[in-house]
């Protein structure tokens, strides 16, 4: 799956550390789902959705 | 979903936010509290004082029950390196935190009894020539003790709730028990065939263990981190 964390977070000047602890999970979560690695739970992708106040079809797409 | 960082760890990155705010940095990552000495270190220290006590035994220069003895005080260092691998996850908020510090202790505890019934069983069993029942109790606990460590990484896995280390721990355990369960299956058709020496069922969890060593380096290749076992 394709995503636009980074973007999104650059946008918003946070860290990856500083994404991470909002979402209540490791900063090497955060760089495994930024660099396509990791394709996060439907609860996690949940959350971020959240945190960016957007909907997941917005941040994730078929890759 | 809570933070995972400790309120130490988060009080230094609120400072940080606050530089950060101001313009004094601007980086991918906070940077992390002081850590204080590696646990490595006291694990280094641990093994190098063991290595002398069996060297001193190997070259007869102290008796077996003498080197037993020696052999139990530098585990006591296991709880500064335990104490500094803390301060490590709670300095990076790597996902651990409070369920790291759970699985370190545990660990440690375990190891701490392994050890020191390994030695209370070598004791008792060279200077008394114990009963059966008693020597079926005491070769029990060691065992058993290993049993607990396995116990404890299941433990890790139940309750990480950062969901891609715990599939790093997982798939870390997958591998050390395919490495583990091959050597045994190839060394046991070996042994038969009276080309390798024989070897005590125990040796497999300390190729189970290694494995998980293998599995880090998995994950690291992988994933670009090692894991949390």
């Amino acid at each position: 799956m394709k995503n636009r964390l980074k973007v999104l977070r650059a946008e918003r000047d946070w860290s990856q550390q500083d994404l991470a602890d909002r979402l209540g999970v490791s900063r090497q979560s955060v760089n495994a789902i930024e660099t396509g690695k990791y394709d996060p739970s439907l609860p996690l992708a949940f959350t971020i959705a959240e945190t960016f106040a957007m909907p997941i079809e917005e941040i994730f797409e078929r890759g | 979903m809570g933070s995972a960082c400790s309120p130490r760890a988060c009080a230094f990155r609120m400072a940080w936010k606050f530089k950060k705010m101001r313009g004094f940095t601007m980086t991918n990552t906070a940077p992390t509290p002081p850590q204080g000495k590696s646990p490595f270190l006291y694990v280094g220290i641990m093994f190098a004082a063991i290595g002398t006590v069996i060297a001193l035994a190997a070259t007869d220069a102290i008796n077996g029950p003498t080197a037993l003895i020696l052999m139990i005080a530098p585990l006591w260092l296991v709880i500064p390196a335990v104490k500094a691998a803390n301060r490590r996850a709670e300095a990076s908020c790597a996902g651990k935190g409070e369920v790291n510090r759970r699985y370190l202790r545990r660990v440690a505890m375990f190891t701490s009894f392994y050890l020191a019934t390994l030695a209370l069983m070598k004791f008792i069993n060279k200077d008394f020539d114990p009963a059966i029942e008693l020597r079926t109790f005491l070769a029990l606990l060691p065992g058993l003790a290993i049993a607990g460590i396995f116990w404890s990484i299941g433990r890790l896995i139940v309750e990480q709730t950062d969901e891609f280390i715990r599939m790093l721990t997982i798939r870390q355990s997958l591998w050390a028990t395919g490495f583990a369960l091959s050597a045994a299956s190839v060394w046991g058709f070996l042994e038969q065939a009276d080309i390798v020496i024989h070897l005590d069922a125990y040796w497999w969890a300390v190729w189970w263990f290694f494995g998980l060593g293998v599995g880090a380096v998995i994950n690291r290749i992988q994933y670009g981190t090692w894991g949390a076992v």
